[in-house]
């Protein structure tokens, strides 16, 4: 019997996934444990090995399209069975079909055309839900202006007539009309990540009201110490550590005195959170990932180091799971190294808040009746303002500057 | 007929709801002496709304029957004479009182052309006045057609207008099967334009009385007028409602509304019937479980009347129908917000 290949559950809520990319063609030879697959989850990339060595057949699932868990995508016919025998259970077929139906140069520039009948919880009206299939419009892309958020055909319209004139017309063949246009540039259709990053970000900026505080806090002692760990970490053998490091490490200390701001919404409740989570927002092939540190609050600088240098490398290599790419409970993002000044972040949902971290630059400061240069850096609170108060984000803003400058008083 | 000048008078006669049924009576018995009405007080004394008048004096105590007080008994000679080849008009004084007379309407009467296998059929026609407005309190005041549209067998109507009163009643007449006409109370005094012909109304065709592109509002009857009414205001607030009459329950003109639903994707039933169980509810389930529910942009709202026997005191009697005033709302409602 030829071993089925099923479209795996690699998180724990998941639902669905969507097939990246395929690493293997129709025939072609695996081995048990070869990548076959990229899957792309809410939260992640992960790629999905051979259950058995044999010919790959029936390859069932398109690029790009949510299937459900447990979908068998395609069959291994292990070495004597006749491998052109069509013999994909019958159940399997009917399944994939609204992924298999659709046309292929369809299915590669709307890429999400299942997701809408099958997404839970998303109010949307019948119509609109129809409208969006015609147009392999994905609904969770939608904002809808009705009762409880219930999108509505003028939502679904207004989102087509903004959307870029590569939307697929109505009748779904796109193709030729960008191909033949070059003066409408590349279209590149989302992938999972970016697919991800923009639902939630959206999401976030809609239902979080977001308000801003911003100090500007000297560096001297912060990088002075951070000159010494990096002596002492070379001695016992753990990694330089960074600046985002040693503020991950202040900030953990900080957020244990301010469990508002290390919280997260709850439908109508606020979660507080027993462990200090911090996720570190970075860039991976043009896409926004956030590796967490857990338990940063229990963390020592070497094991925190040691933590950093393990997320960067594993998120490089795309062995993260999806476990070590969300769930944390506070997000730092530093973008000094590109010399930005200071910005606003949008809160990482259903986190309460994050912090923007600016560049450390020499500036003229008044200190003791005279002006002197000190590195200074602007850092950025955003806050979900349903469960955090001005006053709440000020005192850890306050705390935070407090250990910025005077670390030691961590001890 | 000297139709020449008859056709040319009757391009700008208007008569009464009653005067238009009773034209269509007068006509069905002089067409056809099978014909013959039936009932309390419809001979001498006229109808108790005046529909039957002075027929009694036209077509004699023979063919316009006052009964004793017992509408099973009305309705059980009614049956009888249907079977053996005649072609009864009953009217039920007051639609409520039909309850006397379910047995021989939904076992009998409903029944017999299938129990038989076609060989007997029951050609009569039974007038019920119904609704609310007069201030005739709960057992003069409910709107019962559900009930009957709910029997395999009868027919149901529902005119809102002179001219569908006269030309669905003598549709009913002509019609094989039992009909039962459910007529407004308070439509009987409303004029309208009335072809002086016999004429006959298809049962079972809706009629649009307004075109629009928002929202469709069903209704029949004096919900049918009301929704009119509404859908007039609503047009000033730069809404455009489309009114479906349906003047039909059973059978009911699904494609109609559902091509209208089709168009305009929000969908309001209005009917004074008990919400519940109601008219409203089979709509909105035909639709629902028609190809037509991908076209839908909001809810369906169901506008009936309230679950409680209709109030003597005229402020809650008003209260317990949908008015005018409630369609505008719930349209506003269902177009602006998504729902009512």
């Amino acid at each position: 019997m030829p071993i089925e290949v099923i479209l795996p559950k690699v998180d724990m809520d998941m639902e669905t996934g969507t097939i990246e990319a395929w690493h293997v063609k129709e025939g072609d030879l695996v081995r048990q444990g070869d990548t076959i697959f990229e899957i792309g989850t809410n939260k992640a990339v992960m790629e999905v090995e051979a259950p058995a060595s044999g010919a790959i057949r029936n390859i069932k699932a398109e690029t790009g399209v949510p299937i459900s868990v447990g979908t068998p995508v395609a069959w291994i016919y292990l070495d004597g069975e006749a491998a052109t025998t069509p013999s994909e259970p019958a159940a399997a077929a009917a399944t994939v079909a609204a992924a298999t139906s659709l046309p292929k140069a369809e299915a590669q520039v709307a890429p999400v055309m299942a997701a809408a009948p099958t997404s839970s919880g998303l109010r949307a009206t019948p119509l609109a839900r129809r409208i969006a299939r015609q147009n392999a419009l994905d609904l969770k892309t939608v904002t809808g202006t009705g009762p409880r958020g219930r999108i509505g055909e003028a939502d679904v319209t207004r989102h087509l007539e903004q959307r870029p004139r590569c939307t697929p017309a109505q009748d779904a063949r796109p193709a030729p009309t960008l191909s033949t246009n070059v003066s409408e540039g590349r279209l590149q259709p989302f992938s999972a990540i970016r697919r991800i990053v923009a639902n939630r970000l959206s999401e976030s900026m809609r239902t979080a009201p977001h308000f801003y505080l911003t100090s500007e806090i000297e560096m001297s002692a912060a990088r002075d110490l951070l000159g010494r760990l990096a002596k002492r970490h070379e001695r016992i053998g753990a990694p330089k550590p960074s600046l985002t490091v040693l503020i991950a490490r202040i900030v953990a200390r900080a957020l244990r005195d301010h469990p508002v701001i290390n919280a997260s919404v709850e439908g109508e409740a606020t979660r507080f959170h027993e462990r200090i989570d911090i996720g570190i927002a970075m860039e991976r092939d043009g896409d926004l990932v956030v590796p967490v540190l857990r338990d940063a609050g229990g963390m020592d600088m070497p094991a925190m180091t040691r933590e950093f240098a393990r997320l960067r490398e594993g998120m490089a290599k795309r062995t993260l799971t999806p476990a070590e790419l969300g769930g944390g409970t506070f997000t730092i993002s530093n973008l000094g190294m590109y010399g930005v000044d200071s910005f606003t972040a949008i809160i990482n949902p259903p986190q309460g808040a994050i912090l923007a971290v600016g560049r450390t630059v020499d500036k003229p400061v008044g200190r003791n009746g005279q002006i002197v240069l000190r590195p200074m850096a602007n850092f950025t609170l955003s806050s979900d303002h349903r469960i955090v108060d001005g006053v709440a984000a000020a005192r850890f803003m306050a705390d935070l500057r407090e250990a910025l400058e005077n670390p030691e008083l961590l001890l | 007929m000297p139709s020449d000048t008859l056709e040319a008078v009757s391009e700008i006669r208007e008569l009464s709801y009653a005067e238009a049924v009773r034209e269509a009576l007068a006509q069905a018995m002089e067409a056809d002496e099978r014909v013959f009405l039936f009932g309390e007080d419809v001979g001498v004394y006229g109808g108790a709304f005046g529909v039957s008048g002075d027929l009694v004096h036209r077509f004699g105590k023979e063919r316009v029957i006052d009964t004793p007080i017992s509408e099973l008994g009305i309705a059980g000679a009614a049956v009888g004479a249907a079977i053996t080849g005649m072609r009864p008009v009953l009217e039920i004084q007051f639609s409520d009182f039909v309850t006397l007379a379910m047995e021989q309407l939904v076992n009998q009467a409903a029944k017999i052309r299938f129990m038989f296998g076609g060989k007997a059929s029951v050609p009569m026609v039974v007038r019920l006045p119904g609704g609310s407005g007069t201030g005739a309190a709960a057992q003069h005041s409910q709107s019962l057609e559900a009930w009957f549209a709910h029997v395999p067998g009868l027919k149901v109507l529902q005119p809102s207008t002179p001219h569908d009163a006269k030309g669905m009643l003598l549709a009913a007449i002509d019609d094989p099967n039992p009909v039962l006409i459910f007529e407004h109370k308070l439509l009987y005094k409303t004029k309208g334009h009335v072809p002086a012909e016999a004429y006959r109304v298809p049962i079972g065709k809706a009629a649009i009385r307004r075109e629009g592109t928002d929202l469709t509002i069903v209704g029949s009857s004096i919900m049918a007028l009301k929704a009119e009414a509404a859908a007039e205001r609503l047009a000033s607030e730069g809404i455009s409602a489309e009114v479906i009459d349906l003047r039909s329950i059973r059978p009911i003109d699904f494609t109609t509304i559902a091509e209208s639903v089709r168009k305009t994707h929000r969908l309001l039933v209005v009917y004074e019937g008990v919400k519940t169980m109601g008219i409203g509810a089979e709509i909105s389930a035909m639709i629902a479980e028609s190809e037509v529910f991908d076209f839908l942009d909001a809810p369906i709202i169901r506008l009936g009347g309230a679950d409680a026997p209709i109030p003597y005191n005229p402020v809650l009697e008003k209260a317990a129908v949908p008015q005018e005033d409630d369609i505008v709302t719930a349209a506003t409602n269902l177009v602006r917000r998504g729902e009512a």
